[in-house]
């Protein structure tokens, strides 16, 4: 066994929130907003919808092949070779995401924290952190992620709580201005990021009840939907349409509360708190990474392969783009649809389909 | 004020008769192994062992004299001056024995061979008696303050229980005083030690296991639990690493501590220490196991989890409101204390643009003057705060005042005016300093070790630096276990039920069940339905 | 052991190399206060900035008693853009220029009568430069206006941010200037501030030179201390400023936009000619619903307006119904003659929607918008404003009918 430690259903939950949203909070909603405007919020109800089938498809894999990660499903649907070069594909695909996930962070960080720093120096410390996250397992993870999240959600209700002077929720009329398909449109982003629930089947066979894997997925799907949904309208009664032109439309929200001129300028705080949040996501895919790895090696541990993987993370999180602007570009117009028709909804659903017909993996519905 | 009194050994508790026999080194002054030698029934022949072995000893005494009767039978009494009740030892056993016991004799003929029985059963006026036939078990009880009668022609000893040296009353508790509550703490001698819990906890079930550690002291050390509500699995770990134990002495808790306990590179600390018995009572009552060692005030607790660290006593007896809100405030000091100069350094070196207008220009007129960084201020205010608290806990006591006048004008004073440091800067470190001592004292030395750490973070990062080292530092908590139990619970992993005493105190009537896993043997602590509430018709 | 102790090391290296590139040290800054942006001849940018001389603050350490010192330090560069202007000051300014707390950003009217968007975007885009800061406009060049001392606050720029925080003009802050520069629906409208004399300079050393040369300014005598003053509004055609309002019809402006409902109304006594009557509005509320029947487009806009009656000139016994009624009504009138007046301005001399009516339009009218959101201002300029004001004295202080009067 890689990983001894099991996490229970809530912390799964968690982890799963934490594992989506930590980077949606960034510039999602603009992304999302450039589409679909005022009616940015109903694309993101949209998204949520569209992705409860990417959540039950993870869960229903996950649920047929117990026991079993990601990236052991191809192995045990198709075969030995061709599985162990789907589960590779898998695995490249989860460093492509954790490395440009590092350098989102440290753009996030160099843009609006500690602009004259370095940017390989703050994705050092954030993979240098990660790494120190995972060598402890995923059980710490867990227990980590449940002391941050909290304060992370605290700190988005107590945004919106104080920004409340400055909306006007008449800023989202009129409702279905830009139409279906520009909200369609809109909704592909934050779908990509909600079908990051896929990587959810990584960690599965260490639920204590692998059995509630689907509740999981499910219930983890549409808080950070709801979550994501009261962020867009926040943002939207304070800015309006314009946080389309915004790089990160909530971290501005932060900036423009003022309440009696004393609680003000807080939004330091607020991205200090966003930073765990951030740590804590790195930490979730590297450790997907290394897990995934050592288990399609048939190793028995995963630590050895921290190290390694943490140096070609840093390596490829500079090489990932040459300047913020390539980065937004891939994750706004490249990222949905490339996500999404590969490895979060189309591999996964192909997978499912030939399991079904071949009648692989345990008991049938 | 501190009142010397000699406590008595209580009466009842037959512990040592069950002593472990500790695997001693021989380093006693004769030339054979000690452990295995038995008595014989030549009684010169036992003294003379008995001398050999105490030689140079000067407070062991040795007492010989005669019981007159038709034969004259030789006894001795051996024991050591100063850890002996005198009173006892002359009045009910030597005057006992040499005056009164053969006088009411009438018709018993007392010869040597049944004088040891006889004397056991009818001449000592002792309220413990054991016999022995080790020359060992004299040895060990001459030691502890036994006192051991010899008997010519037997092979036995008597050990006669008569413990009664110089020791500290009982006294209030000094590193942890409360408001409301039993003012006690405990004192050097392990059995008033032991007897305090026993008037708290007054049930069988209590159990109080001796053994004794270090191969030279010798010291006793007793195991409290209450059995049926602690995790039997608990107390045979803390057995089994007790056990493992062999060191010349132990003269403190803190030997144990740092032998048994979890993670031993932890700036944290995975046992808890105090030197109240109430908090020892509340602790066994949740299926904790408590180590009181003898010689020491200080027991530890196991296992020890993170969030006890803002819980006091007197929380738990208070009004609840009052108590929950003091405890969200000793949250928020542990954050400060944790953190402040940290902040304070990031933001005033990395994001000014944090401080409201007005507030800025204060900080930034205050800093026109003073010539270094803020770090290295910072850095130096804390070293000096440090070096102050240190000075107040070793110098004499007469000095004190003068040294924290000294302390108070120098560093706060005359620093500002002569423009070494900034004014905000003292307020911030004296802040810090303050809210350190609201937190549990062993958590407060924690704190200022890993102060230094993150004020060294936050002046090469800011905020990052800062919440990097956050970060770290709970990271490195939540994989941290006490005995078992993960440290930060019950935040992390969340345990609903525990949260009612974590940064709140719920009152006594909802805590209906112990924390869940410590005291998982018996979870139930109280009937359901306590609340108090006028009576309603129809309910009974 | 040796590995550990050798990447602990090497991680403390990284950390401290850290320390080297994103310090900025309180005492190297040069904290800005308030930005002035300039036409330059030539076409460039003149910055003006006045820094803050904390050293003059005060803040515990005494001061040498007397003198009084210059709270602040006004320099100005030429550049092409604001960012190169900027980095011609830092050569005269031995510590790094630092945005983070710059309470007012002013625009010169030259500048502004050509179009603001090429001077603020730096504003938004740099991450140390707050939303939140005071955007005006000046009347003249804004050089001139930053060049100035408060008397109550530590500076002029600080002074005027208070002025604008208490609502007296219109306020608007960097991110609602990006809004409303973004709508279709709305033209920006900014707070005009110029110097004015204001009493006596306080110690030597503190007498200013009141810029002259345009209506209106009083001659300064000699001597005179001068305060930045909110002095009307300056209404903008997109990004560029194209007239004046004054006071009143800024409060008109205030009201339509539903923005701030405090002011003083004065009306004439009903009973008595040429004594005044001055309520004090506290609460109000304005509604503004658009409608359109396929050719023209108007508004109907209703005003709700409570006040204090806080001040009598006359003697009318205010206890009676019909006097108040009749007060009442004289204030509605007032209200409606005051927003009237702003909204005639816009409509009839600048042509120019600075009301939001647009947006009111356009929540309403979706499809139409949509066609019409490139012609607005003329359509605006065309459209017919119904007013209807609803005022209502609620209180009357202490008193009731005057104290002084014999019953």
């Amino acid at each position: 066994m890689v990983e001894k430690g099991k996490i229970d259903s809530t912390q799964a939950i968690l982890l799963n929130i934490t594992m989506i949203f930590a980077t949606a909070l960034l510039s999602v909603p603009a992304i999302t907003a450039t589409h679909a405007r005022q009616d940015a919020w109903l694309s993101s109800l949209l998204a949520t919808l569209l992705a409860l089938p990417v959540a039950w498809l993870t869960a229903k894999l996950a649920s047929l092949f117990p026991g079993k990660i990601l990236i052991e499903y191809p192995e045990a649907i198709l075969g030995r070779w061709a599985g162990k070069i789907l589960g590779l594909l898998y695995l490249l695909w989860f460093i492509q995401i954790c490395s440009i996930m590092v350098r989102e962070f440290g753009d996030f960080m160099v843009n609006a924290f500690i602009p004259e720093t370095p940017i390989v120096v703050v994705n050092i410390i954030a993979i240098a952190i990660a790494a120190y996250i995972i060598t402890q397992g995923l059980e710490v993870m867990a227990r980590v992620n449940q002391v941050f999240l909290p304060l992370i959600l605290f700190s988005i209700v107590l945004i919106f709580v104080l920004a409340t002077p400055e909306m006007d929720l008449r800023r989202l009329l009129p409702v279905w201005e830009s139409g279906a398909m520009h909200i369609f449109k809109g909704a592909l982003a934050p779908l990509a990021w909600y079908g990051e629930i896929s990587t959810f089947a990584m960690i599965v066979p260490f639920l204590v009840r692998p059995g509630e894997a689907r509740r999981i997925a499910l219930i983890s799907v549409v808080a950070v939907g709801l979550i994501f949904a009261f962020l867009v309208v926040g943002s939207l009664a304070v800015f309006g349409p314009g946080i389309a032109a915004m790089a990160y439309p909530v971290l501005n929200v932060t900036r423009v509360i003022n309440i009696a001129n004393v609680i003000e300028r807080m939004d330091p705080f607020i991205v200090a708190v966003w930073i765990t949040g951030g740590y804590i996501k790195i930490a979730f895919f590297y450790y997907v990474i290394v897990l995934g790895s050592a288990r399609w090696l048939k190793l028995c541990d995963f630590r050895p392969l921290v190290l390694p993987v943490g140096v070609i993370l840093a390596a490829l999180s500079i090489m990932a783009g040459d300047n913020s602007l390539e980065i937004f570009h891939f994750i706004g117009d490249v990222w949905p649809f490339y996500a999404l028709f590969t490895f979060e909804f189309a591999i996964p659903l192909g997978l499912l389909v030939i399991a079904l017909f071949t009648g692989r993996g345990k008991d049938k519905p | 004020m501190i009142l010397f009194k000699k406590p008595r050994r209580p009466k009842g508790t037959n512990s040592r008769a069950k002593d472990q026999n500790p695997a001693g080194g021989n380093r006693e002054t004769t030339e054979q192994p000690v452990q295995n030698l038995l008595l014989s029934t030549d009684i010169e022949s036992n003294l003379k062992q008995l001398k050999g072995i105490f030689k140079n000893c000067s407070d062991v005494v040795f007492r010989e004299f005669l019981f007159a009767q038709r034969e004259q039978i030789k006894l001795a009494l051996v024991y050591t001056d100063g850890l002996v009740d005198k009173t006892l030892v002359s009045e009910q056993i030597m005057k006992a024995l040499a005056l009164n016991v053969p006088m009411a004799t009438d018709n018993m003929e007392i010869t040597r061979n049944n004088a040891l029985h006889y004397v056991k059963m009818r001449g000592l006026c002792v309220h413990q008696v054991q016999e022995t036939g080790k020359i060992q078990d004299v040895v060990d009880a001459v030691l502890s303050g036994d006192t051991v009668l010899m008997v010519d022609g037997h092979a036995i000893a008597l050990i006669n229980g008569s413990r009664g040296w110089e020791a500290r009353s009982v006294a209030d508790s000094i590193t942890e005083t409360v408001v409301r509550g039993p003012r006690e703490s405990f004192v050097e001698t392990l059995r008033i030690n032991t007897s305090m819990l026993r008037r708290k906890i007054k049930n069988p079930n209590l159990k109080i296991e001796t053994l004794k550690l270090g191969e030279v002291t010798k010291t006793e050390l007793a195991l409290v639990y209450i059995k049926g509500i602690v995790n039997e699995g608990l107390v045979h770990e803390v057995k089994d690493r007790l056990s493992r134990i062999k060191i010349d002495g132990v003269l403190e808790s803190g030997y144990i501590e740092e032998l048994i306990r979890d993670h031993p590179y932890s700036p944290f600390a995975t046992m808890a220490h105090t030197d109240r018995p109430d908090r020892v009572a509340a602790n066994l009552l949740e299926g904790r196991v408590a180590i009181l060692v003898d010689g020491t005030p200080v027991a530890l607790t196991v296992p020890y989890l993170f969030i006890e660290a803002i819980q006091t006593p007197d929380d738990y007896y208070e009004q609840f409101l009052f108590a929950s809100a003091i405890r969200v405030l000793r949250v928020i000091f542990l954050v400060i204390a944790l953190t402040l100069p940290s902040l304070y350094i990031a933001i005033i070196s990395f994001h000014p643009e944090m401080l409201p207008t007005p507030l800025l220009m204060s900080i930034a007129a205050q800093r026109e003057a003073v010539p270094f960084p803020v770090f290295v201020e910072a850095f130096f205010m804390e070293v000096a705060f440090e070096i102050i608290r240190e000075a107040g806990i070793r110098l004499p006591r007469p000095v004190g005042q003068a040294v924290s006048i000294v302390a108070a004008l120098i560093i706060g004073q005359a620093a500002v005016q002569a423009g070494l440091v900034a004014g905000a800067t003292i307020i911030v470190v004296a802040l810090t300093a303050m809210a350190s001592f609201t937190v549990y004292y062993s958590g407060s030395i924690t704190l200022r070790l890993l102060r230094f750490p993150l004020m060294f973070l936050s002046a090469s990062l800011g905020l990052l630096g800062l919440i990097s080292g956050i970060v770290i530092i709970v990271v490195h908590l939540a994989g941290m276990r006490s005995f078992g139990v993960p440290y930060l619970a019950p935040v992390a992993p969340t345990i609903q039920g525990d949260l009612k005493d974590s940064a709140v105190r719920l009152p006594w009537w909802s805590m209906r069940r112990r924390p869940h896993l410590i005291g998982q043997n018996d979870q139930r602590r109280e009937i359901p339905g306590l609340k108090p509430e006028p009576p309603r018709p129809g309910r009974r | 052991m040796i590995k550990k102790i050798c990447s602990l090391v090497l991680v403390v290296l990284l950390v401290l190399q850290g320390g080297c590139w994103g310090r900025k040290e309180l005492g190297q800054l040069a904290i800005v206060m308030a930005a002035g942006v300039d036409r330059a001849p030539g076409g460039d940018i003149r910055l003006t900035v006045q820094l803050a001389r904390p050293r003059a603050f005060g803040g515990g350490v005494e001061r040498p008693s007397g003198a009084q010192e210059n709270n602040a330090w006004v320099i100005s560069e030429n550049g092409e853009t604001v960012l190169d202007a900027q980095r011609n000051l830092e050569k005269r300014v031995s510590r790094s220029i630092y945005w983070g707390h710059n309470v007012i950003l002013v625009f010169g009217e030259e500048l502004a009568r050509e179009g603001i968007r090429q001077a603020f975007n730096f504003f938004t885009r740099s991450p140390t430069a707050r939303e939140t800061l005071w955007v005006m406009v000046a009347r003249g060049k804004a050089e001139d206006v930053l060049n100035s001392h408060s008397q109550l606050e530590n500076t002029s720029a600080q002074s005027a941010g208070s002025m604008l925080r208490m609502r007296v003009g219109e306020p608007v802050m960097l991110k609602d200037l990006s809004m409303m520069l973004a709508s279709k629906g709305t033209n920006p409208a900014l707070p005009r501030v110029e110097l004015t004399a204001s009493g006596r300079p306080q110690g030597p050393g503190m007498v200013e030179n009141i810029p002259q040369g345009y209506k209106g300014a009083q001659q300064p005598p000699v001597g005179t201390h001068a305060e930045i003053t909110l002095t009307g509004t300056g209404i903008f055609k997109d990004d560029k400023l194209v007239g004046w309002l004054n006071v009143r019809e800024t409060r008109g402006l205030l009201w339509l936009k539903d923005e701030i409902k405090r002011g003083v109304v004065t009306v004439p006594s009903p009973v008595e000619p040429g004594k005044k009557i001055s309520i004090n509005i506290t609460r109000g509320n304005t509604r503004v619903e658009a409608f359109f029947d396929g050719e023209s487009v108007w508004f109907d806009v209703w005003m709700k307006m409570e006040g204090t009656l806080w001040e009598q000139q006359s003697k009318e016994k205010l206890t009676n119904p019909v006097i108040y009624k009749a007060i009442e009504k004289a204030m509605s009138r007032e209200i409606e003659n005051i927003a009237r007046g702003a909204l005639n301005k816009a409509q009839l001399e600048y042509g120019v929607d600075i009301f939001g009516f647009g947006e009111a339009f356009h929540r309403k009218y979706k499809r139409e918008w949509a066609s019409m959101q490139n012609r607005w201002n003329e359509v605006f300029a065309g459209a017919q404003v119904n007013i209807a004001v609803e005022g209502r004295i609620r209180r009357t202080g202490l008193t009731t009918n005057r104290l002084s009067e014999p019953q």
